[in-house]
């Protein structure tokens, strides 16, 4: 039982690593932390399987969230010690994309070009919200904005942003049909 | 009030939140509609932001380091389990910082509020020596207000024993001191500080003290506070006042 669990806790490793480890890395900007991170999620599947339950959505929808909110916890630890914000490794992000989960491969270029039609603000709060998990008054700090309008501006930009995607989706499967 | 609760969402959902504002916020998210419509579309609409991240690959060794890590701690946390039901498995370095701070809060509060069933627990069944039950209570207990632009947490509790008071301050998210630094508890009435234990945090922030409060005469206490002092020797408060409330 306990060989057939490793198994297939290997297996759902080699599935994510990359996925976990980058969007990781995306967030804390640090190889080492993203690599603890990477340890505490798959920790936290292989202690907690029974968190998981199908109906609640996709394997991998749960994976990330697991995922940025230890990553989240990571950045509080990370500016109560000494670390810096401008304290990154050596690291650089692949050249060609090699991903092999075909979601990420679809999902990522879409929503990179979805991305770049919302104005620089709205590119900036989803960023600081989403990405450097920021509290709300410190995202009305470097937004310059008042404290009170920082949850509808994330609403709106991510509004924007979905149906940017969703455009970007339909136009891909237009071109599809149309070959 | 309400509406206060609901400017909690992003901070609720961005794990920014106090276990104390939290707890408030989950309690309020049971009946509001809107907060619970706002969450689900947060949630649905950043699903798909992860795959936003470009692909960085993980260092070669990172593999067999934590599947290692992994398993064995499954392995640990078992054979912890078949001695044990009492104690908390501390599964790896990063989990150990992680958990460390409400474990050794949870610890000291036992420790102090019921030292008498922790040691019975504790020692063997067969002793003949006869254990004096000490039965604690509870004066009072309050969460003390950090100073503006400050993230500390803390909390004093006073505690009737046996053979006197005993003031417990438990604290987190300290900034950590320098050079002879140290935090000071200070008990006031009407305005005159009384000195009432002296304590420097550990590397995660977690810092606890509990001092005896035997005092000559009756006091009517009406304010806590927490300062920073230069020294362990201050007799009146000489740094800037960290953590306050009025009893």
């Amino acid at each position: 039982m306990q060989t057939g669990d490793q198994q297939a806790l290997e297996e759902l490793y080699d599935r994510y690593e990359k996925l976990v480890y980058s969007f990781a890395y995306r967030m804390v900007k640090h190889g080492a932390i993203a690599e603890e991170i990477v340890q505490e999620v798959f920790m936290k599947i292989w202690t907690k399987k029974g968190l998981y339950k199908r109906d609640k959505g996709k394997l991998s929808s749960w994976i990330l969230t697991v995922t940025r909110n230890t990553s989240i916890d990571a950045l509080r630890k990370k500016k109560e010690t000494t670390y810096t914000l401008e304290e990154r490794d050596a690291l650089e992000s692949d050249q060609v994309a090699t991903e092999d989960i075909v979601e990420w491969k679809e999902e990522g270029e879409k929503l990179r070009s979805a991305v770049k039609t919302l104005n620089n603000e709205q590119q900036e709060i989803i960023t600081l919200f989403y990405f450097n998990g920021l509290s709300q008054r410190e995202i009305a700090e470097q937004c310059n904005i008042p404290l009170g309008t920082v949850k509808g501006r994330i609403r709106l930009a991510l509004k924007h942003l979905k149906q940017s995607l969703n455009r970007e989706k339909r136009g891909s499967n237009d071109e599809t049909r149309s070959v | 009030m309400r509406q206060e609760a609901c400017n909690l969402l992003i901070d609720y959902f961005n794990h920014q939140l106090s276990e104390k504002d939290k707890a408030l916020f989950e309690e309020h998210l049971k009946t509001c509609e809107s907060c619970q419509e706002e969450l689900n579309e947060l949630e649905e609409l950043t699903q798909e932001l992860p795959f936003m991240s470009e692909s960085v690959t993980p260092p070669a060794q990172m593999k067999g380091q934590v599947l290692e890590n992994v398993f064995s701690s499954k392995q640990e946390e078992e054979e912890e389990q078949k001695k044990t039901t009492v104690a908390p498995i501390q599964q790896d370095r990063f989990n150990k910082r992680n958990w460390l701070t409400p474990l050794l809060a949870a610890g000291l509060l036992l420790s102090v509020l019921g030292n008498g069933l922790l040691m019975m627990n504790q020692t063997d069944k067969d002793t003949t020596q006869e254990e004096e039950i000490s039965l604690d209570k509870t004066q009072l207990s309050t969460q003390l207000t950090p100073s503006e632009g400050l993230e500390s947490q803390a909390n004093a509790t006073m505690v009737e024993q046996q053979d006197g008071v005993s003031l417990v301050i438990q604290a987190n998210n300290l900034s950590q001191l320098e050079g002879e630094e140290t935090y000071q508890v200070w008990v006031l009435e009407d305005g005159e500080p009384y000195r009432a234990g002296t304590f420097v945090p550990n590397e995660d922030g977690f810092g606890a003290v509990s001092y005896k409060m035997d005092f000559p005469e009756e006091h009517n206490w009406d304010t806590i506070a927490i300062t920073i002092e230069p020294d362990a020797t201050s007799e009146t408060p000489r740094g800037d006042i960290i953590l306050s409330a009025a009893l």
